[in-house]
């Protein structure tokens, strides 16, 4: 008899622990590689460098369409998308540039420390109404935020759906050829669509309905840029995969050659 | 009284020589006064047991003096004098007809006053020596026939003292002039009455007698007696005025000063005006507005019952340029500054920043330029290209990065173009870039720390200093308690760099707390013929994205930052004139300074003004070289007329353009003799007194026909005046006796 309680207790441990590890698993797939609160992973960029990557933490709060942020897609390529970019910003320009990336949640008071701000997934954001208005008082102030990774009318019209909300009364328009966005540093005349790392194996640079890549943009009164708008391209892909040897060399230089110019303009613009 | 006792005027003591009359050898006088003496010792120790000895000496000094004195009198002591001759000589004798001396006192003017009594009581006494010239002057002496009120001049604008008095002296040297009069409150309008117009009037030897009219205060009268504010800014700037303000300073006075544009108000303060304190300066900040030219009126306004309100505004020319100045910020990195800075005055009417950014190695990213070429080489290679700027700023770059030529150039920039450069602190800026070592060192505020840990990110709160407080680059309100709230409610800076010991002509702006120390952060000082800056941060972007968006501290920081940079820069030619405000004086001395395109005095430059009457044709003058300082212009200009004149100087050299200035002033009309309405005796009695005249006051001035004749002016004959029968000798030798009977009495041997 007791043999049987034992061996049921077993079993139902056994069974218990079959149903946990693919729990956990998927856990670690969705929430990264780091996986856990990332306050607690083992990262800590220079903060005596005058650059610092800075992640935009989105959905903190309200209804975030079950991307929370300990879960959130906020943190896609996180943080080998950071480590190999930091890297090339700091070999190809004389920024002083802080290894790796931080993070911060949009309505903490820090995120006015940091006049970079890099989202990602942003076709799947959702922000309340403090988080809007944190962000329009951000850009207002002089920040600067790169979206990236987003594709198809789905997820633009998500994307749209918080950013309108952010600048009712400013358009989101196309960057043009002259802009000093694409000239800071490189002259980039070209405009190639910088796939994710689906490329590899599906051969398709564009997902969902996302085939035509857009360079978009939301400028200030005075003509300056406030939001660049990476769509239906996957930059932070490109910055993770630079080591990835079937993902093409040239579309991660390109990638990074976007963002040196990108985090040039911020600071000088 | 004087003249009761010793018999003649005091001039007559004053100018004349001691003379004994009869001749008679001193030493004879010398001999008979110790015989006499001895007599009287002798007879004196007769009555040596009667006095003590001290006593006994007393009395015997009082003897001796006596008989010593009544020795003298008999060689008939004189005065020997210069006098003028009865009806030989001419004096001069000028009326103050300027509006000044319509100011009155119980309800009689002054000019009303002053002529009953020189009718009354001078004239006459006059008359009866002297052949007697009238004259009532204003900027000019005019010949008068009486001083009857149907002879009375028309009040005139201004008055000119002292070249009144020359001009007289003038034309009269073919006339026995025995001494000049000149009745007067002591308002000169002109500016000029100073120590070469006096020694030009001393030259003449002729006396001039100055009798002092008005009162010397005027209860409740407010003057706005200066204006001191900068004749140019800069676009959308703002100005500092101070006006100089007096009053009678016997009671408190409430009242208020303004700025106008012509009926818009720029600044308004109420103020009050203490006793016991006469003289009040007020410091009036005002924006400077778009460019144009700026009609100002500064005023203080009149008290209840204040009887002058004339000399309550002055007005200034404020001419505000268009176009921007150019300052070129050479930055080594990208950085969060750099951005904000650019920012600040992005759209600034009045500087416009062309910035150089390495972004890579090798590579620079150009901002703010006027052509595709400017800057196309990197930073500028000679004092040329480095001079076409008026500002310079050296962020985070390492000296090693600029040539030796290139750091010679920027301190050339500055000591002789006289341009402004700012280093701002980095990573590679001040010692941690090595500047400690470079050309600029001696133009530099501050000694360099060196090393990389001079530059530290930590956050520090920034502090006004001092000098600070009073300076408009870091006023953040018109008013400074505000402007001193607004600073310390400023977030922290994300950074600074440590400086070393300030140089002595240094002036620290701004400091950074740290632990107990307040360290330099914003300091300045003047170097050659420009400025250098230092600010030892580079991180007051904090103060912009830690403040509301609409908050402009920051950018308002750094707007009057950037202005006051090249607010001072001067182009090859400097054009000024002799005065700020030309209030019923017609002379306006322009003096242009010219260098050459490498900014060395140009000596042989051909500068022409073109002088631009308000309503009128256009003047064009010539001006010449000065002899008092190489490269600098001169010429005298007549504005008759009322209004603002717009002065355009140009200077070539041969068929090459050095440059050109402009310049703006205005003339007013009618107004100066409302300032200073009080009687200026000093004035009258330096006149006096270097001319070998006396000041009266106007109820002495009776006694004046009776001293005027000593004078060696004019026809004059050598005059011996008596001396031993002045009822002072008299009373003398009695008081001796009187004494010695007094004396003897008390002791009781008489």
């Amino acid at each position: 008899m007791l043999q049987t309680v034992a061996g049921r207790r077993a079993l139902a441990a056994l069974a218990a622990l079959a149903l946990l590890v693919p729990f956990v698993s998927a856990l670690q797939f969705w929430g990264g590689r780091g996986g856990g609160d990332p306050r607690a992973w083992d990262f800590d960029p220079d903060p005596r460098a005058e650059f610092q990557f800075v992640r935009y933490a989105y959905g903190s709060g309200g209804d975030s369409g079950g991307w929370g942020r300990r879960r959130g897609g906020w943190r896609t390529d996180w943080p080998e998308a950071e480590y190999h970019l930091t890297s090339g910003i700091e070999r190809l320009t004389v920024i002083d540039t802080a290894y790796g990336g931080k993070f911060i949640d949009p309505l903490d008071e820090e995120l006015f420390d940091w006049p970079w701000l890099y989202a990602v997934e942003v076709g799947r954001w959702h922000l309340d109404d403090r988080e809007v208005a944190r962000l329009r008082e951000y850009l207002l102030r002089g920040g600067f935020l790169m979206v990236d990774d987003f594709h198809g009318s789905e997820q633009w019209a998500r994307f749209m759906y918080s950013m309108q909300r952010v600048f009712p009364d400013r358009p989101v328009v196309e960057i043009p050829a002259g802009d000093a966005l694409l000239h800071t540093l490189y002259d980039l005349d070209q405009r190639t669509q910088i796939p994710g790392i689906q490329y590899v194996w599906s051969g398709t640079t564009f997902e969902r309905d996302g085939f035509t890549p857009h360079w978009r943009g939301i400028y200030d009164d005075e003509g300056r840029l406030m939001v660049a708008i990476n769509f239906n391209m996957d930059l932070g892909d490109a910055w993770e995969h630079a080591d990835t040897p079937e993902y093409p060399e040239s579309l991660t230089a390109l990638a990074y050659r976007f963002a040196v110019n990108y985090v040039i303009y911020a600071m000088t613009h | 009284m004087f003249e009761f006792l010793f018999k003649y005027p005091l001039a007559a003591f004053r100018k004349g020589e001691f003379a004994l009359a009869t001749g008679w050898p001193l030493w004879l006088l010398a001999l008979l006064v110790a015989l006499g003496c001895g007599l009287v010792a002798w007879l004196a120790r007769r009555e040596r047991s009667r006095l003590a000895a001290k006593p006994g000496l007393a009395v015997l000094a009082l003897q001796c003096l006596s008989v010593a004195l009544v020795l003298t009198l008999l060689w008939q002591p004189a005065l020997v004098v210069q006098s003028l001759k009865s009806h030989q000589n001419v004096v001069a004798v000028l009326v103050d007809a300027s509006r000044s001396m319509a100011f009155g006192e119980d309800g009689v003017s002054r000019l009303q006053r002053s002529s009953r009594l020189l009718a009354e009581q001078v004239l006459p006494g006059l008359k009866e020596r002297f052949r007697v010239r009238l004259y009532g002057f204003g900027a000019h002496p005019e010949r008068l026939e009486s001083l009857a009120p149907e002879h009375w001049p028309e009040p005139r604008p201004s008055s000119a003292v002292g070249e009144s008095v020359l001009s007289v002296l003038r034309e009269s040297t073919a006339v026995p002039l025995g001494a000049v009069v000149v009745v007067s409150d002591g308002s000169d309008t002109t500016q000029r009455f100073d120590r070469d117009l006096l020694a030009e009037i001393r030259q003449y030897n002729v006396p001039v007698h100055t009798v002092g009219v008005g009162r010397d205060r005027i209860a409740g009268d407010i003057e706005l007696a200066a204006v001191r504010v900068a004749s140019e800014s800069l676009p959308q700037s703002r100005v500092s005025a101070r006006m100089t303000i007096r009053h009678d300073g016997q009671r408190d006075l409430a009242t208020r000063v303004t700025v106008r544009d012509g009926s818009e108000l720029l600044a308004s303060r109420a103020i009050t005006l203490r006793a016991g304190e006469p003289v009040r300066r007020e410091w009036v900040d005002f924006g400077a507005g778009d460019a144009g030219v700026r009609n100002l009126s500064f005023s203080v306004e009149p008290v209840a019952g204040e009887e002058i309100r004339e000399n309550n505004t002055r007005r200034r020319v404020l001419d505000v340029p268009r176009g921007r100045r150019r300052i070129l910020y050479a930055e080594g990195e990208p950085r969060w500054q750099y951005k904000f800075m650019r920012r600040a005055v992005h759209r600034d009417a009045s500087v416009q920043l062309v910035t150089l950014l390495r972004t890579s190695v090798n590579k620079y990213y150009r901002q703010g330029v006027d052509t595709p070429e400017e800057l196309e080489d990197g930073f500028p290679a000679d004092e040329e290209g480095l001079f076409a700027y008026d500002a310079l700023i050296v962020g985070s770059f390492e000296a090693a990065f600029f040539t030796p030529q290139q750091q010679v150039a920027m301190r050339e920039f500055v000591s002789r173009r006289g341009g402004a450069l700012m280093m701002l602190a980095g990573p590679n800026g001040l010692g941690a870039g090595g500047w400690h070592l470079s050309e600029l060192v001696d133009a530099l505020p501050s000694e360099l720390v060196a090393g990389e840990e001079s530059f530290q990110r930590e956050r520090v709160k920034v502090e006004l200093t001092t000098q600070g407080r009073e300076a408009l680059v870091c006023r953040l309100h018109p008013d400074p308690g505000r402007s001193a709230e607004l600073w310390a409610e400023l977030p922290e800076l994300a950074d600074f760099q440590r400086l070393g010991d300030l140089k002595p002509a240094a002036v620290p702006l701004l400091g950074v707390r740290h632990g107990r120390d307040l360290l330099p952060l914003l300091v300045r000082q003047n170097y050659g013929r420009g400025r250098t800056v230092i600010l030892a941060t580079g991180g007051s972007w904090r103060w912009r994205m830690s403040l509301p968006s609409d908050d402009v501290r920051h950018d308002t920081f750094w707007r009057q930052l950037l202005r006051s940079l090249v607010a001072a820069s001067e182009g090859p030619v400097r054009l000024t004139s002799d005065r700020p405000e030309y209030a019923d004086d017609s002379r306006m001395l322009l003096r242009a300074e010219v260098r050459g395109k490498d900014y060395r005095h140009a000596n042989n430059a051909q500068v022409t003004a073109v002088v631009t009457p308000e309503v009128g044709e256009p003047l064009s003058v010539d001006l010449a070289p000065a002899a008092s300082a190489p490269g600098v212009y001169e010429a005298e200009v007549e504005i008759a007329a009322a209004g603002a004149y717009r002065i355009e100087a140009a200077a070539y050299s041969g068929d090459e353009r050095l440059g050109a200035d402009t310049l703006h002033v205005r003339r007013e009309s009618g107004v100066a003799e409302f300032f200073r309405p009080e009687r200026n005796r000093d004035l009258l009695v330096r006149l006096a007194d270097r001319t070998g005249g006396r000041y009266w006051e106007l109820g002495d001035a009776a006694q004046l026909p009776r001293e005027i004749r000593f004078s060696q002016a004019g026809i004059t004959a050598r005059e011996v005046l008596d001396l031993w029968d002045m009822p002072a000798l008299f009373l003398l030798l009695l008081a001796l006796r009187g004494g010695e009977w007094a004396l003897r009495k008390r002791w009781g041997v008489i």
